[in-house]
């Protein structure tokens, strides 16, 4: 069941008038006519909005920047003006067509270019930051201005032999999860209740409670895929403020092209500057990078900053500066997106290794050998690296795809192939003080079954599958025996949400220690009942016994009801805080978890066409422990065909006026079995010693090497090393064409 | 209007708005909630059902069209609690991570089995290269049609 399938008795329809400029101010707004429509309901605008006391108009957890529905201005084109709920979705449609709104165009910013320039017009007149790491700079565009550092940049650059530099870009796309994001909202006098497809339900319930001042309650049904873009909130809002004043429930469902304005991945620009010795030692890295989070900062301006951590790849380097800007334009609000930006920090650098490979004739594998991190470096955030195991990782793509083919022909029609490999290091969002981040409870029930709640959201990535098998291991029944429960706010403890590659570690962490308390109540129970020494009893599926022959036990249902009908127990896992070694030194956690990874790409060129063909992808990660060996296969491997779509083709392109041109599947296309290559995935189980069973997070490592993998892949088969995508047929002819290659 | 049709089997007639699509009155008229929308301009296959054992985009087929004609949707496929070899596979394949796609996979795979029970590699590509999954990177997908190929095979022995 989705949310689509879902009915409420009484729910009524809700459509959403648009904005169509990318930015104006908002003169008047006329709902009479549409209010007059016969099966209309109510028309929510500004106006209904601010006469409401009740409701703080203006949402989100970074900056307090999203109105409800558009107060002075619209920042981007589909912006929310006003929503009309009706009986049924037809008379709301038309409805829409019969309000009247005066627009005072406004010059717009469309890129990270146009946003920065001197003198640009501001996307928000006024910064309204929550977070508190965010440093807006006054009277531009840039929401967040934030640097890491360590050691001494220009020294590095002294002791440079060669130094590179070369800048770099990727355009908007969109997640297209094909289940549509949509809610259903119902606010009664005590309680507000949220069925939505949001892969966040905690902090959006917090963020409900506190804009209409009232207990919330969120539940999220099984969810058709997310990939960041349901992250966050952005209609949950409207349609509460909406079902408020229809004063029944209303339902919300969004069309493709409304999920196209709703939420995307922003563009990114980078320039990257590297200092090298001759033998291919890394000694300086300046990366500066700008992403473009559109009209709001609902996760922007956090993404970019989290991704400094990363941003100078998996590599040792004794010196290094990144800057990040976070800059407001009039595209829609920027989501996070499988891995963003971490997949255009990886394209750049690793495409810049090749480069430097090539030009002081060096074998790019035996480059990043020599520069890759090991186990008990310090990475740049200070943080001490366990399980690291790159190499192993990029040893084992190199040796599934065999070595370089540097433009080898293989068929007369002048198509040449190439292979070409690249490595990461992926972070996951982790709090600098000690934070409860996840909660998890197991409690035994009367019919001898154990529950298993957790606040993760089930969008397809297995994480019933994970829960159920970490929380069996930990009891000691078989997987048989427990049932999942997730993802109502009402029901479940507590997470910070189903993001950044989170559940396996902090889900399966909570899981594993209230798994692991109800083992010890159980085995103390029964110890009572038997009169038997715990270390002398054994679980199973039916209930604790003697070990032994003497055929003495108690099954879970009389546990159950010697206890009283139930037992639970609690579960916490707790991230941020500093990390002490066996010595008793003390070190920084930037990121609860660190995943290391490698891909290897082989492709096929068409000279006279331009045509990428991707024959064939080697993927390794360090996992740390596969709970579920196919499905973290399944999960690499679809996050590389993800990521095939913004490497060759996806690009969402904005007319002159602001407004989005490739609107429909039609315009923008999508990776199909056709664009499948052949897989060569491996999982690589060094164990990581704060994870459940030494798993580590991998959601999103599939996809974040792919772009750098492709290019350098042309690269090698072409001559031609590009420093964007998507690596269309035209992108790829105009540059042959241009070096002549 | 009248629509009377035969719907997984069995025969079914409603009263149907004339403009309202495939999709539309099977999903809220039927309440058959298996069929998916996404982009409701025939591209990425979530809708696919049968029609006379063909596959076709629900979304851009009006219901109208659809007059004294057969649909099988994948509420059709199990038969009780068994399921259609079909979709044994699938499940026993790891074909499908969030599920969304995948009533679209299955009716395109029977059709794909009933034309060409033993289709190669590069005939599945192209039978199921019209319909998009997001999730599964499509080795799953692959892998389950071959398995399903086998199953169909071994069912009509």
């Amino acid at each position: 069941m989705y949310l689509a399938d879902m009915d409420m008795p009484g729910m009524a329809h809700a459509k959403v008038l648009r904005s169509p400029f990318p930015h104006a101010r908002i003169v008047s707004i006329d709902a009479s006519a549409a209010r007059a429509l016969p099966g209309v309901v109510c028309v929510l605008t500004r106006d209904e909005v601010l006469a409401d006391s009740t409701i703080d108009p203006y949402y989100g957890y970074v900056y307090r920047d999203v109105p409800i529905v558009a107060i002075d201005k619209v920042r981007h084109e589909g912006d929310i003006v006003a929503v009309v709920v009706a009986e049924d979705e037809e008379t709301a449609e038309d409805a829409l067509e019969l309000i009247d709104v005066e627009y005072d165009e406004l010059a717009s910013v469309m890129d990270i270019d146009a946003a920065m320039a001197k003198g640009a017009i501001q996307v928000h007149e006024v910064f309204k930051p929550i977070a508190p790491e965010l440093r807006p700079v006054e009277g531009t565009n840039i929401c967040h201005h934030s640097t890491l550092a360590k050691g001494d940049i220009e020294q590095g650059f002294r002791e440079a032999d060669h130094i590179f530099e070369d800048s770099y870009s990727a355009p908007a796309v969109q997640h297209c999860a094909l289940e549509l994001h949509g809610c259903i909202a119902s606010v009664g006098d005590d309680e507000i209740t949220v069925w939505t497809n949001c892969q966040s339900p905690f902090p959006l319930r917090g963020e409900l409670q506190r804009m209409f001042n009232k207990p919330a309650r969120v539940i999220v049904p099984y969810v058709g895929g997310g990939f960041g873009s349901k992250s966050r909130d952005r209609l949950e809002a409207v349609v509460v403020a909406a079902a408020k004043l229809a004063g029944r429930p209303v339902r919300l469902l969004l069309t493709q092209e409304e999920t196209f304005q709703t939420f995307i991945r922003p563009a990114l620009t980078c320039t990257v500057r590297t200092g090298v010795k001759s033998d291919g030692t890394i000694v300086a890295r300046h990366h500066r990078f700008a992403v473009d989070v559109g009209a709001y900062s609902i996760s922007g301006a956090r993404s970019a900053n989290n991704t400094l951590k990363v941003a100078t790849g998996p590599y040792r380097i004794p010196h290094v500066l990144v800057e990040c800007d976070a800059v407001y334009t009039n595209k829609p609000p920027s989501a996070p997106y499988r891995g963003l930006p971490t997949t255009q920090h990886t394209m750049a650098y690793e495409t810049q290794l090749d480069r430097i490979a090539n030009e002081l004739g060096l074998d790019p594998i035996e480059l990043r050998m020599k520069n890759l991190l090991v186990e008990g470096d310090v990475h740049v955030t200070g943080d001490l690296l366990r399980s690291v195991h790159a190499k192993d990782c990029l040893e084992k793509v190199s040796s599934s795809l065999g070595p370089q083919l540097k433009g080898e022909a293989v068929a007369s029609n002048g198509t040449i192939r190439g292979r070409g490999f690249s490595c990461s290091i992926k972070y996951t969002i982790t709090p600098s003080e000690p934070t409860l981040a996840t909660e998890a409870g197991v409690e035994l029930q009367e019919d001898g079954l154990f529950e298993i709640r957790i606040g993760t959201v089930n969008m397809g990535q297995g994480v019933d599958t994970m829960a159920a098998a970490i929380g069996a291991e930990a009891v000691g029944v078989p997987i048989e025996s427990v049932r999942i429960l997730h993802s109502d706010t009402a029901l479940v403890p507590q997470d910070h949400g189903t993001t950044a590659s989170r559940a396996t570690f902090h889900t399966g962490n909570a899981v594993l220690d209230a798994g692991t308390k109800l083992r010890a109540e159980l085995l103390s129970t029964a110890s009572d009942l038997l009169e038997e020494d715990e270390v002398r009893l054994e679980l199973s599926a039916a209930g604790v016994a003697v070990a032994g022959s003497s055929g003495r036990s108690v099954s879970f249902v009389d546990i159950a009801r010697h206890r009283g009908g139930s037992l639970l127990a609690k579960g916490e896992c707790w991230v941020g805080g500093v990390y002490t070694d066996e010595s008793g030194k003390e070190y920084p956690i930037a990121s609860t978890f660190w995943t290391f990874g490698s891909v290897g790409a082989e492709v096929e060129v068409s000279r006279e066409t331009g045509e990428i063909r991707v024959l064939r992808i080697a993927a390794a990660a360090n996992v740390g422990k596969a709970v579920n060996p196919e499905q973290t296969k399944a999960q690499l491997e679809g996050g590389v065909t993800f990521d095939l779509g913004p490497s060759l083709f996806e690009r969402l392109v904005w007319g002159d006026g602001g407004q989005l041109m490739t609107t429909t599947l039609m315009d923008y296309p999508l990776p199909t079995l056709h664009t499948m290559p052949e897989f060569h995935v491996d999982l690589l189980e060094f164990p990581y010693d704060q994870g459940p069973y030494g798993a580590n997070g991998v959601g999103e490592m599939g996809g974040v090497m792919v772009p750098a993998a492709i290019i350098n892949a042309v690269y090698d088969a072409t001559g031609v090393l590009f420093h964007e995508v998507p690596l269309t047929p035209e992108t790829v002819l105009a540059g042959l064409e241009a070096t002549g290659a | 209007m009248q629509l009377e049709l035969t719907l997984n089997g069995k025969t079914e007639r409603r009263e149907i708005a004339p403009h309202h699509t495939l999709l539309d009155v099977l999903r809220d008229d039927f309440n058959l909630k298996g069929t998916k929308g996404y982009c409701h301009s025939g591209v990425c296959g979530a809708c696919t059902v049968l029609l006379d054992g063909k596959p076709i985009s629900a979304c851009i087929m009006l219901a109208s069209q659809t007059q004294g004609k057969s649909i099988t949707t994948v509420e059709g496929l199990a038969e009780g609690e068994n399921l259609h070899p079909v979709q044994r596979a699938f499940v026993e394949n790891f074909g499908l991570q969030c599920g969304y796609c995948t009533p679209g996979m299955l009716l395109l795979t029977v059709a794909l089995l009933e034309e060409n029970p033993e289709p190669s590699k590069e005939e599945i590509v192209d039978y199921l290269g019209g319909n998009i999954c997001r999730c599964t990177g499509y080795a799953n997908i692959l892998k389950s049609v071959q398995a399903a190929a086998a199953l169909v095979k071994e069912a009509s022995l």
